[in-house]
């Protein structure tokens, strides 16, 4: 007996385990368009009992002060030179999130780091996430009890930058290494090896004179523009907490 | 019962994929570089399965895979046409000489994958078409190569003698 259009359908649909592959495959393009949400809320939550503790943070406090010093050196200088004529932005202290790092994956293909607070502490997608030593990386993405930060060294990864001694600006891009490449925006930025590089203090994305490294090679000569190489001053390898910048 | 251990241990091992990749244990790294995780459950998924069926969970699994990574550059390429490639050699040759097969096919599927990375890492962002990236890519490439060939013949050989009692 020919079966009804009505009756094939319902075989289909229960009796072939169609519904099997449709939920699958719509499961498995949830955790697609979450970025593994689920999974990282899950990891947070089992490794929450083993993070690193009190030590840790101590160890952290002392890479903060020297930190700390020249990031004050900078900012009196930068006071000095634009007192009284510009309104630069800052940010404040008190509005740090300090967060442990769950997962690591700082030499591999895609160079990033999984924090364990998320939107629900009020992390939000492009937060400046440094460490001690200086900048690390920016929040490429969120769950709720976690972020994805994507460090400073990822190929590809951009952020405006600032050489303080020459007041040039420049766009440092990772290449994977612990030295990413700084490509000057002028011709001449008659930058020199120990250089410091920092955030730029005209920024309106990152908090400015973050520390992020140290000139170690200079091309002035290179084509299209000259380019810089520089150590990084945060080793994302070697941290287990960071601080979450807030906006 | 045995069918359905097996299916049992298909959907395990493949839900646990992404945790390992997240987890990344130290002790299982070279140079500070993991395993390629993909390849080494995929190959012996596509030898068993013939390449239709390989291919399907190659495209899936890399959109699993996709999901714990950052930007646009993608597994499903490169998976796809490694899942094409395995299933057809695994109609073929139902015999294979386990531990040395499965290294070598996986070291192959490892470059494959890296390379595919590293292109479209380099199609994507112009600045990367210099050689300090492309240094870095080989020196990545290399050691993920090593650790996944040291690896793989563990633990994609235990899965494909899983798979081979069912």
């Amino acid at each position: 007996m020919i079966k009804t259009r009505r009756k094939i359908g319902f075989y289909l649909l229960f009796k072939s385990g169609f519904w099997l592959i449709f939920i699958f495959g719509t499961l498995l393009f949830g955790i697609r368009w979450t970025k593994g949400a689920g999974y990282l809320d899950l990891y947070a939550v089992l490794v929450n009992p083993i993070l690193p503790g009190a030590a840790q943070r101590e160890w952290i406090k002392e890479g903060e002060n020297i930190e700390n010093n020249i990031r004050l050196k900078l900012l009196e200088e930068d006071n000095n030179r634009l007192r009284n004529a510009l309104s630069l932005k800052d940010f404040n202290s008190d509005q740090r999130i300090s967060a442990a790092v769950i997962s690591r994956s700082s030499r591999s293909w895609w160079q990033q780091l999984e924090i364990n607070k998320g939107a629900k502490n009020g992390i939000l997608k492009g937060q400046t996430v440094i460490g001690p030593g200086g900048l690390i990386g920016l929040v490429d993405s969120t769950t709720l009890l976690t972020s994805r930060v994507r460090l400073l060294t990822d190929p590809g990864h951009k952020v405006g930058v600032w050489v303080n001694r020459t007041k040039s600006h420049g766009i440092l891009t990772g290449m994977g290494t612990n030295r990413p490449k700084l490509i000057f925006l002028n011709k001449n930025p008659l930058v020199k090896i120990g250089d410091a590089v920092t955030t730029s203090p005209a920024s309106t994305l990152l908090p400015p004179h973050l520390t992020i490294g140290i000139v170690q090679f200079v091309d002035e000569k290179a084509l299209p523009s000259p380019y810089a190489i520089v150590q990084l001053t945060a080793s994302p390898e070697a941290i287990d907490w960071v601080q979450v910048l807030k906006k | 019962m045995a069918r359905k251990n097996t299916k049992f241990l298909l959907f395990f091992t493949a839900i646990c994929l992404p945790l390992i990749t997240i987890i990344s244990p130290d002790w299982l790294k070279i140079n500070g570089i993991s395993p390629c995780w993909p390849v080494i459950w995929l190959l012996p998924f596509s030898l068993k399965n013939g390449p239709w069926r390989s291919s399907i969970a190659a495209i899936f699994l890399g959109i699993f895979m996709d999901s714990f990574t950052l930007d646009k550059v993608s597994f499903v390429p490169s998976l796809l046409l490694l899942s094409l490639a395995w299933g057809q050699y695994g109609l073929y040759n139902k015999n294979l000489k386990l531990l040395f097969n499965i290294g070598l096919m996986a070291i192959f599927g490892t470059v494959f994958v890296g390379l595919s990375i590293w292109i479209q890492k380099i199609i994507l962002y112009g600045d990367l078409r210099n050689d300090w990236f492309n240094s870095w890519s080989i020196y990545v490439l290399i050691s993920e190569v090593i650790i996944t060939g040291l690896v793989a013949p563990f633990f994609s050989s235990w899965l494909l003698l899983a798979y081979k009692k069912d």
